[in-house]
């Protein structure tokens, strides 16, 4: 039986550099939907703390110092721990030329910033087929 | 698998938002003295290349944010900020004037948001 029929919580990650956003994602998704959320300032965090956490989805913020999320996807398929979880982008890029590049890394799905609070985890089950 | 908690009310939620914003609002601050600082050299024929690529930062994470704090028009203002800083390969006159504008709306529209919810500010 599956999490969506017991009506249990899903497990998620969420990579971004920024505290503002990275807290108000996790705070979104904890509180609106009641998913697991771990967080990740860094996309080498991001990489280790994926194998360990072993999330069903991560949510990638595109711009971020050091590894960017493009890198970090990368690595994140590179790794058979992790090579599997669904990698949804989350940027505030809206050029078109920008999400072409984006989609054709392969990820589950882009999604843009600013985001609503009150719709972010409505917008991510409905890309992964949860309900 | 960890069971589901109990999603909060609405009004809950707009709460733990309000504190996020508060708790974030020297963020915010911090990204728009980088603008503020960068159209003052701008102005002054001053603005660095450093300065610049400082400025189109800060005005990504504005445009990134903005909106998800009720600031819709913020998020539009400061994307237009970013698109004219990110412009090859010189900011003309007509983009500095524009620069200055804009970013003296942001300027009024945190500050406003300071003092009052987002519904009066946009």
């Amino acid at each position: 039986m599956d999490a969506e029929v017991l009506g249990l919580s899903h497990r998620i990650l969420i990579i971004d550099d920024e505290d503002d956003i990275r807290e108000v994602a996790a705070l979104s998704l904890e509180s609106v939907a009641g998913w697991e959320v771990a967080t990740a300032n860094s996309g080498a965090q991001g990489v280790t703390r994926a194998a360990e956490f072993k999330p069903e989805a991560i949510l990638l913020d595109v711009m971020m110092p050091g590894m960017d999320g493009p890198t970090t996807f990368r690595a994140l398929r590179s790794n058979p721990a992790t090579s599997h979880i669904p990698v949804l982008l989350l940027t505030a890029k809206v050029q078109s030329n920008d999400q072409r590049r984006f989609a054709d890394l392969g990820v589950e799905a882009v999604l843009f910033k600013p985001f609503d609070p009150m719709t972010l985890s409505t917008q991510i089950a409905e890309v992964l087929g949860w309900k | 698998m960890k069971e589901r908690m109990d999603p909060i009310a609405q009004p809950a939620m707009a709460q733990a938002i309000e504190a996020m914003w508060v708790k974030f609002l020297p963020l915010m601050e911090e990204r728009l003295a980088i603008l503020e600082a960068a159209e003052t050299a701008l102005s002054s024929g001053l603005l660095t290349i450093e300065q610049r690529v400082a400025a189109n930062t800060a005005a990504h994470k504005l445009a990134g944010v903005l909106g998800t704090f009720g600031l819709t028009k913020g998020t539009i203002l400061a994307r237009e900020v970013e698109i004219l800083y990110s412009a090859e390969p010189e900011l003309d006159p007509a983009a500095a004037r524009e620069i200055k504008k804009i970013t003296a709306q942001l300027r009024e529209m945190i500050d406003c948001r300071k003092a009052a919810s987002h519904n009066d500010c946009v």
